[in-house]
């Protein structure tokens, strides 16, 4: 036994480089970078709100907008700190985050039953789905970013950390769009810009375990 | 003599900036200490394989270990996560008692409490517990355990598979 594991003690050793610890300040300047190629992704190839840089801006607007980025910051966090394990860690404080994130469809679903039937129109619809699709398209970015962060690392949980890093996709790339999206209508940020944190955790759920597994 | 968590914790740092002779040394150690962190956790004759798997691990994954944190706790959350990978892979045969040999041999028993195997019994129900042990670590077929257990040959397999299931995710608690 200890001959067997001598001989691979001395190839470990052969093999060592020096490596780079990783830091949770570098973890979290990889989701900032997906998260500013998100926003530049916008910016160039949607546009900003006419509004964003020069107000007033809507209330519905800043708070639904600074909910999914601190959701998304919350479970990008969380991510970083699943890439370097130790015992005794917690990485449970994104379950507020996403609990206070839970108020906007909640709130949405709450409305939309008062409101007239006739209001929800086609728009709603086609509005709705660009929406999701762009969301979760650059959400991407964010989500590549903390897949590579986690490959470097060593989550003990490839399930939580699948759906935290689409969850933190999601979030960020509905927050890039919000600056984008021009709907103030609480029944479509909480729905639509919603759907696309469900979706992208759903996804990050089902493909990424694979991807970070060790 | 055992290294303690201070010189291993140095080691380590050396080993991340290339150093072979720290590296060699610190393996060495991680070798002894794994051996008896998953002594009477797993059937002898699987305890070297387990052994090596981890230590390829630690080399693998030797970057996201903190210089500026304990390395005990990084290093038994890897162990941890080798352990149930290991357990969820095999079934074997029985050939050891078990018990909690780990913390009693420790030179420091309040943290190997904390970072210890068992510990993670400790947050299954004692119906998912009991099986794991004596099926996945005791070796017994499910008939027996069923015997042994008074459950049901069904409600064996299905505690087996949601307290492994539950223990995957509990490898960072303390």
């Amino acid at each position: 036994m200890l001959l067997k594991n001598d001989s691979l003690i001395e190839a470990l050793v052969a093999d060592l480089r020096p490596v780079k610890p990783l830091s949770f300040g570098l973890g979290m300047l990889a989701a900032a970078a997906g998260a500013a190629l998100a926003l530049a992704g916008v910016s160039i190839f949607a546009g900003l709100r006419a509004d964003f840089l020069i107000g007033p801006h809507d209330p519905v607007f800043l708070i639904s907008t600074g909910i999914f980025l601190m959701l998304g910051i919350a479970a990008s966090v969380a991510v970083v700190g699943m890439s370097r394990p130790q015992v005794g860690s917690e990485h449970g404080g994104w379950v507020w985050a996403a609990a206070m994130a839970a108020l906007l469809p909640l709130t949405a679903i709450v409305v939309w039953l008062f409101r007239p039937a006739d209001s929800m129109s086609g728009n709603f619809v086609d509005h709705g789905t660009a929406c999701l699709l762009a969301g979760c398209g650059f959400g991407i970015f964010v989500g590549a970013a903390l897949t590579f962060w986690l490959r470097r690392g060593a989550p003990t949980s490839a399930a939580l950390a699948g759906l935290l890093t689409g969850i933190a996709a999601g979030s960020l790339g509905t927050f890039a769009f919000s600056l984008h999206c021009t709907y103030n209508d609480i029944v479509h940020i909480g729905l639509w810009h919603g759907a696309v944190v469900a979706v992208s955790a759903a996804v990050g759920r089902l493909i990424i375990p694979t991807l970070v597994r060790w | 003599m055992r290294a303690d968590e201070t010189s291993m914790a140095r080691l380590m740092a050396l080993s991340q900036q290339g150093d072979q002779r720290a590296y060699a040394t610190l393996l060495a150690e991680c070798q002894k200490w794994l051996a008896r962190y998953y002594s009477r956790r797993i059937v002898p004759h699987h305890l070297d394989d387990l052994v090596q798997d981890t230590l390829l691990s630690l080399h693998r994954k030797r970057a996201s270990y903190d210089p500026s944190r304990p390395f005990l706790p990084w290093l038994a959350a890897i162990a941890r996560y080798r352990w149930v990978d290991h357990l969820r892979q095999f079934y074997r045969a029985a050939e050891d008692a078990f018990d909690d040999g780990f913390a009693a041999e420790s030179e420091e028993p309040a943290i190997a409490a904390r970072i210890s195997l068992e510990r993670m019994f400790t947050y299954l129900p004692p119906s998912q517990a009991e099986v794991i042990k004596l099926v996945k670590i005791g070796g017994l077929s499910i008939a027996e355990a069923a015997s042994t257990s008074g459950q049901s040959e069904s409600l064996v397999k299905v505690n087996i598979h949601r307290g492994l299931k539950k223990l995957a995710g509990l490898i960072e608690k303390a």
